[in-house]
């Protein structure tokens, strides 16, 4: 197991590497530069492309960038908030996407998990169907359209919450949105739940622990639940990542100052350093849960846990990877996590 | 098969994710305001807060973007400078008409020849440090503007512009910061000396480049800190700054108790809100959120009548660049022409801008430049309207000739545009009345993001493209200089021996120490790039405002500083 960890992280730092790479190839074939603007003249461009050192070339910007980076630093900023240290600016908005999309998640996660056994306990019933269409609602309207519903009836006619962020009082700013944002990984909770339910409980061994005499709710929670509940996790990684890392939309609406809007901005801007620094940190979250919820696989999966081999745990990790993407995918549904998953 | 443990794996995979989301909820606010919030409260005396915090007559403006830098000689847009002038007084201001009237500096003395500026500073003008203001704190912040360590983007107005002496060379690299033509003849006398005589060099006064800054206060910050909270910005005008960091969304000034004029400023704040979505500003602004907000063009409709909807001329003028040098068919004069005529400016400002712009005939739009005599350069737009008219019938006049003389019935244009909204709009209609106008022309839009379109333009890589450009100083020439053969605005490589002559003789030539000549031959210029259709001028642009009722006072200008407050009132 150790060495399944060990070589996951390695696996991790290359990939990160890999992307900043990419990322910093990318932004420079972008054309124009952070300085094009009407009203600067060709020297004052090439006198800021000197003063940030875009006048040299690539491959000696890209070594010293990793360097910088592996101090911590980040770089500073080119447009947005000029000559502004970019670790200063993540540092005042990180903290309030986390916090939003955090919000977001748990209610949604809490709220669909709900909504999704409720559904499979009643299959084929009108709360089956409500809570059918609740989830495709909630999957297909974009969460604009429920900022902009929110904000106008609870912001604007009812003045119960603010419709503009307020940084004295992010709690309360933060209701909307995070309703707002938490529709979609409800809906999609919901509805994985349901379907994993569904077939959990149209299972053997839950004909067989029925048949023990166990019914109500220590069935359902022990035996259907805990069963169903490992792939919603595979589904449920990543929409954290996507919540916390912030949504341009519904942080535009709602004035939040964090990094979403922030992403887009810079990239409108070409300032290279706040793109590449986010992105960085993006993919640092994405691969960081990815790989937690990888080794809490491991630890899951009886088979695993059971084997002695460590490089079968190895194999039956990456298995679980590449199968649950497929799951998330929707390419091969079902199947590829029964096929390691607890029988 | 045995529950136990696995049971307890899964509660605890549960727990952690749920953990997550609450560890993001209930750890994070507390460290959200604590970066400015607490640093601010520290910072600022007892007394500040409270004043910002009653808000009975601290006023609520929105703006679209984030301040990009609070650094006088680094800052570029409208916010910051407006933000910046906010808490900082330059040597001049303008008054509420735009002429530019003393601030710091009490008087100003003009040599014969126009080549030295002598400014007396008021002796009551100080610091909120307690420090007075100084001559080497404007030494200090000009030499910043032209040191090429600062990159300063708008180094060209001391050099270019403003004309001041060694001013070029500094900037280039080739003369260190202390040869640059300004000097501090004593603690409250401060001289710039002039290569030629700059009839607007006062007018410059008011433009944030020009700002003082404290070498003191400046040298003892930390490398790279200035102006990015409160505590490392110094101010010595209406308000000061209360709580800020950079890129904030929301952030405050106070009313300067210190400053010289403080008697006059009778708000006690100002609160500002970046708001970019503009349903969501107005919807704040109907619910007293805000007390100014601006509107687009589709809520202008919504509004029209409302004694509270305030249009004001934002300067900048929309036009169309047509590259002469690569393609054929826009060299052809009578093409041109047929362009500038084809077009419905009327039709664009009313059915597609809509937000009060003015549809404009004139290579200098109108509203932002008074001459000699006080009357504004470009206030009859109907002087070149042989030649700059929304009139088909002279268009398919110009476009027969110019039929015949390229000896081709058809042509297809690549029209080059930014991707917003309004701007795409415009184009599109632009399109429309051009090809139904001019039969045979065909335009083909082609939108890319402003830092590209720009990249284009700037390379010749454009065929025909809708641009803008919004004045540095109040003086025509912040537009006619601008098609002078070579300069790197002239995008379409439009180049004219005359031209260029009557610009020079206006710039450093003839012209210089006689204004209304300089004035008159300025008239000939713009005659020039009309007769020619180097470029097709559509419209002015304007904001549209909501000011709530119970406010007054807020100064609105085309150039510089967009929105002045310190003379502002709110009931």
């Amino acid at each position: 197991m150790k060495n399944y960890v060990i070589k996951r992280v390695l696996i991790s730092v290359f990939t990160l590497l890999v992307i900043t790479l990419v990322l910093f190839a990318l932004l420079r074939l972008m054309p124009g530069s952070p300085f094009n603007d009407e009203k600067l003249k060709p020297e004052q461009r090439a006198a800021l492309n000197a003063k940030y050192g875009l006048d040299r070339p690539l491959y000696v910007q890209f070594g010293r960038y990793v360097l910088n980076l592996a101090k911590g630093d980040f770089g500073v900023s080119y447009n947005i908030s000029k000559n502004t240290p970019i670790s200063q600016l993540v540092q005042s908005r990180l903290p309030v996407s986390l916090n939003i999309g955090g919000m977001a998640v748990g209610f949604g996660a809490l709220v669909g998990l709900i909504l999704g056994i409720v559904a499979a306990l009643n299959h084929r019933t009108v709360i089956d169907s409500v809570c059918t269409i609740i989830s495709v609602l909630g999957v297909s309207i974009p969460s604009y359209v429920f900022a902009l519903g929110l904000s106008y009836t609870l912001g604007f006619k009812l003045s119960w919450l603010p419709m503009l962020y307020s940084m004295k009082n992010p709690f309360v700013s933060s209701i909307m949105p995070g309703i707002a944002l938490c529709m979609f990984t409800m809906a999609s909770i919901a509805r994985f739940t349901r379907n994993e339910m569904l077939e959990v409980l149209g299972s053997e061994y839950m004909l067989l622990a029925e048949s023990k005499g166990i019914s109500g709710a220590p069935l359902i929670m022990r035996h259907a639940l805990r069963n169903a509940l490992i792939p919603i996790i595979t589904v449920l990684a990543p929409l954290i990542v996507d919540l916390m890392t912030g949504s341009l939309v519904v942080e535009k609406i709602f004035s939040i100052p964090g990094v979403g809007s922030l992403l887009v901005t810079a990239i409108q801007s070409n300032d290279y350093n706040v793109v590449i620094a986010l992105s960085f940190i993006y993919s640092a979250m994405y691969i960081g849960i990815m790989l937690v919820v990888d080794i809490l696989y491991g630890i899951i999966d009886p088979r695993i846990r059971l084997s002695k081999d460590g490089g079968e745990r190895g194999g039956s990790g990456h298995l679980g990877f590449a199968a649950r993407w497929a799951r998330v995918l929707g390419i091969k549904p079902r199947k590829a996590v029964n096929a390691h998953g607890i029988q | 098969m045995k529950m136990k443990p696995a049971k307890s794996i899964a509660i605890a995979v549960l727990a952690c994710l749920l953990a997550l989301g609450m560890v993001a909820c209930s750890g994070t606010p507390a460290a959200v305001p604590t970066p400015a919030g607490s640093a601010a409260a520290e910072a600022t005396p007892a007394e500040a807060t409270p004043t910002a915090a009653a808000g009975g007559k601290t006023l609520n403006v929105m703006v679209e973007v984030e301040v990009a830098s609070l650094d006088p000689q680094v800052a570029t847009d409208g916010t910051s400078f407006e933000v910046i002038a906010d808490y900082t007084d330059g040597l001049m201001q303008m008054d509420a008409s735009g002429k530019s009237v003393p601030a710091v500096a009490q008087s100003v003395d003009v040599s014969e020849d126009g080549l030295t500026y002598t400014f007396h500073l008021r002796d009551d003008a100080k610091w909120s440090n307690g420090e007075p203001v100084t001559a080497d704190d404007f030494v200090f912040g000009w030499q910043r503007a032209a040191d090429p360590a600062t990159a300063s983007e708008y180094s060209y107005m001391l050099s270019d512009i403003g004309q001041i002496k060694n001013a070029a060379d500094v900037i280039a690299g080739t003369k260190p910061v202390t040869d640059l033509g300004v000097k501090a003849v004593d603690e409250k006398t401060f001289q710039v000396e002039l290569n030629v005589p700059v009839s607007y060099f006062a007018s410059l006064m008011y433009f944030p480049t020009f700002y003082p800054v404290n070498r003191a206060f400046y040298e003892g910050l930390p490398a790279g800190t200035f102006g990015t909270s409160p505590e490392t910005v110094l101010s010595n005008g209406a308000f000061k700054l209360d709580s800020y960091e950079p890129a904030a969304l929301s952030f405050s000034l106070v009313k300067n108790p210190d400053y010289y004029n403080a008697a006059s400023v009778k708000l006690d704040g100002l609160q500002y809100q970046v708001v970019k979505d503009s349903q969501q500003a107005f919807m704040s602004y109907q619910n007293n959120d805000l007390d100014i907000v601006k509107l687009s063009g589709d809520q202008v409709d919504q509004v029209s009548g409302d004694p509270e909807l305030n249009v004001v001329g934002a300067g900048y003028l929309w036009y169309i660049t047509l590259n002469g040098h690569d393609v054929p068919a826009l060299d052809n004069v009578n093409m041109r022409l047929a362009i500038a005529n084809a077009v419905n400016r009327a039709a664009i400002v009313t059915d597609v801008v809509k937000d009060g712009s003015v549809a404009t005939y004139t290579a200098v739009p109108p509203q932002f430049a008074a001459g000699p005599d006080g009357s504004d350069f470009s206030a009859d737009q109907t002087k070149f309207s042989d030649v700059c008219a929304d009139d088909p019938s002279k268009a398919a006049q110009y476009y027969e000739k110019a039929q015949q003389e390229l000896g081709k019935d058809s042509f297809t244009f690549e029209f080059l545009l930014e991707d917003q909204t309004e701007t795409q709009n415009v184009a599109a209609v632009l399109k429309e009345q051009i090809e139904k106008t001019l039969p045979g022309v065909t335009l083909n839009l082609k939108v890319e993001p402003k830092k590209q379109r720009v990249e284009d333009i700037q390379n010749g890589n454009y065929e025909a493209c809708l641009t803008r450009w919004g004045p540095d100083y109040a003086d025509p020439m912040t537009y006619l200089g601008m098609w002078v053969t070579g300069n790197s605005n002239n995008y379409g490589l439009w180049s004219s021996a005359d031209y260029d002559k009557i610009i020079a003789d206006c710039t450093t030539g003839a012209y210089i120490n006689d204004a209304s000549a300089r004035w008159k031959a300025m008239y000939d210029a713009e005659k020039i790039v009309m007769d020619q259709a180097v470029i097709v001028p559509l419209y002015t642009k304007a904001d549209a405002n909501m000011i709530k009722a119970s406010v007054t006072g807020i100064e609105f200008h085309p150039v510089a500083l967009n929105r002045v407050f310190k003379n502002a009132v709110k009931q």
